[in-house]
């Protein structure tokens, strides 16, 4: 074989031999915990895919800090932290039994589950309040939801319900704003393509702050509108043949969480393993302090965090039906406390 | 240095500066479009990184090549030694190459885990379909007169494809990489955008979700200049290999 074959093959040899090892950090090593977690168990295995990209959400933070700190260990059980793009491809993989736990955004989990019916299920809610909010340039003098009227206004996706409805609290016409498909792009904001912008309040405000703009933001609730946040779903099968997992699982996250809240620099610390050089870690900041005030509010039910309550999704699953965005959704089929009863023992 | 290169690295060049000046002249933000210093500086202090992220990308692309290569050779002689399927099969592959990635790359995660191999399929899957078409014409277009002569020497239709038809089909293989490779780059990117843990994709689709446009810009320089290195190797292959055709204009 002459030399030149030689030199080629050696070549892809060594292309497609060099591959690194993957970047997904290994949880660390005994954990201590000082709690009595249930002694026991068999070792369990399970793969968690956080709803988007590897950042600050308090979901997302709940699994790196576990796993980092051991408290998955602690439970036996062995979580692989994998990351979606944000498409839906986590919510079919989680359907089929690929992955046991992911994350999603309660408005868009009744949306599933109504049409195309996905088998999936909120286990706990993280998020008490909407993640969404709308802003505007502080420049342009937009006050109110009543000054929309006239102007362009941008969504992600579907329009969404909740701007509707909040728009018709403050009693502005909907019909007299021109709305635009946006994507993820809060220049459009900031180069006075749109006047309004579709913000997750935990991180564009962030970016656009950052670029030296001062913002107006609207978010629903304040209106009176019901707005859920994330949560942590699984599949109807995996909550009827597996609850045992579950129970571990949140157990493990909650503490997490609740480590993150008392040692928000650590946990930022954490999230930038999983995400890289490309992440801003004063923006995971921000992203992390700003989900930490909508983890518990006060409905009820002692504080307790991940708690979720039929009322609070039915609110939701009516103002979603009377502005269009579902067919009607059993609620009972959407949530389940199960879990949280067998975590807080309850 | 031949001229021609001379030519291409001043073109470059001039790109650069025009770009550069761009950014200064109209003061734009990085968050809008990263001045090249910028990037330069970032891919230099963020090395190591990019270093090992090229090598999956590249990694991929490869395996990736490859895999639609022997895939698109299999094919394509199958059909060319058996041509009552190739309208099935050719509908087959159209099929396949209209499908929209975005709908594949879940399936593919849910059959074949999350590791390097969906990646490496999608690349597959995008490079086959031009390798395919090339090839076919390749072993299908020989001289009719040719055909016959062999035939006249009672040679058995496998001896007219492993003697004539596989032999003439070079130039057309040859085409077919090097529209194939850059896509190969191309399909390796795609397939770390859906989910990926290491690789240049991934970093491209962190660093816009970041809105972070220098890291955003690195990979592209990365991509390009590999895009540029893999068809000069092309071409040198193919000197070697089909010797009795003039490859390049100024030959």
């Amino acid at each position: 074989m002459n030399r030149f074959l030689r030199v080629t093959l050696l070549l892809i040899v060594l292309l497609t031999a060099c591959q690194p090892a993957k970047t997904t950090p290994v949880p660390s090593v005994t954990p201590v915990s000082t709690e009595t977690a249930v002694p026991t168990a068999a070792p369990m295995k399970m793969t968690f895919m956080a709803g988007y990209k590897p950042q600050a959400d308090l979901p997302f933070v709940g699994v790196y800090v576990a796993q980092e700190k051991g408290f998955f260990a602690a439970e036996n059980l062995q979580v692989a932290i994998e990351h979606s793009q944000g498409q839906g491809a986590h919510l079919q993989l989680t359907a089929s039994g690929k992955v046991q736990v992911t994350t999603q955004d309660a408005a868009v989990l009744l949306q599933r589950r109504a049409d195309p019916s996905l088998p999936l299920v909120s286990f706990a809610l993280i998020g008490q309040r909407g993640q969404q909010a709308y802003a505007a340039l502080e420049s342009s003098g937009i006050k109110t939801p009543k000054d929309w009227e006239g102007r362009i206004v941008g969504y992600k996706g579907t329009p969404p319900p909740d701007m509707f409805a909040m728009l018709k609290q403050a009693g502005a016409d909907p019909a007299k704003i021109d709305l635009v498909n946006v994507g993820f792009d809060p220049r459009l904001l900031s180069e006075g393509k749109v006047d309004i912008y579709p913000v997750f309040k935990s991180n564009e405000p962030y970016l656009l702050q950052s670029w030296g703009y001062k913002l107006v933001l609207w978010d629903p609730a304040d209106f009176g509108v019901p707005t859920l946040g994330l949560a942590y779903v699984t599949s109807d099968d995996t909550l009827k043949q597996n609850p045992e997992m579950l129970t571990r699982f949140l157990r493990a996250s909650l503490k997490g969480i609740q480590y993150a809240s008392q040692n928000p620099d650590e946990a930022i610390n954490i999230v930038m393993k999983y995400a890289g050089p490309e992440t801003d870690p004063k923006l995971m900041r921000y992203m992390l302090d700003a989900e930490m005030k909508d983890l518990v509010i006060d409905t009820g039910h002692a504080n307790l965090p991940g708690w979720q309550t039929k009322a609070q999704w039915q609110a939701l699953a009516d103002m979603l039906q009377q502005n269009g965005a579902i067919k009607p959704v059993d609620v009972d089929q959407v949530i389940t406390t199960k879990i949280l009863e067998a975590v807080y023992g309850k | 240095m031949k001229r021609s290169t001379w030519i291409a690295g001043i073109i470059v060049l001039v790109f650069l500066l025009l770009w550069q000046g761009m950014v200064w002249l109209f003061k734009l933000p990085p968050y809008l479009l990263p001045a090249p210093s910028l990037v330069v500086l970032t891919l230099v202090t963020n090395a190591s990184m990019y270093a090992s992220a090229t090598l999956v990308t590249l990694g991929e692309a490869l395996a990736g090549l490859l895999l639609g290569l022997l895939a698109s050779v299999l094919i394509a002689s199958l059909l060319s030694l058996r041509p009552a399927l190739e309208e099935g099969v050719m509908t087959l592959a159209i099929l396949v190459k209209s499908t929209p990635l975005v709908a594949i790359a879940p399936l593919l995660t849910l059959w074949f885990g999350f590791g390097i191999l969906p990646k490496i399929l999608i690349t597959s899957l995008v490079t086959f379909f031009p390798l395919l078409v090339n090839l076919l014409t390749g072993l299908q277009r020989v001289d009719r007169a040719l055909i016959d002569l062999f035939k006249s020497w009672n040679a058995s239709r496998w001896e007219i494809y492993s003697n004539l038809r596989l032999p003439s089909s070079l130039p057309f293989l040859f085409a077919g990489l090097k529209i194939s490779a850059p896509l190969a780059l191309i399909g390796a990117v795609v397939g770390e955008w859906t989910g990926a843990s290491n690789g240049l994709g991934r970093i491209m689709w962190l660093a816009y979700s970041n809105l972070n446009l220098p890291y955003l810009f690195a990979p592209i320089l990365i991509l390009s200049l590999a895009g540029m290195l893999v068809f000069r190797f092309l071409i040198w292959i193919e000197k070697k290999c089909i010797f009795w055709q003039a490859i390049s204009m100024d030959e």
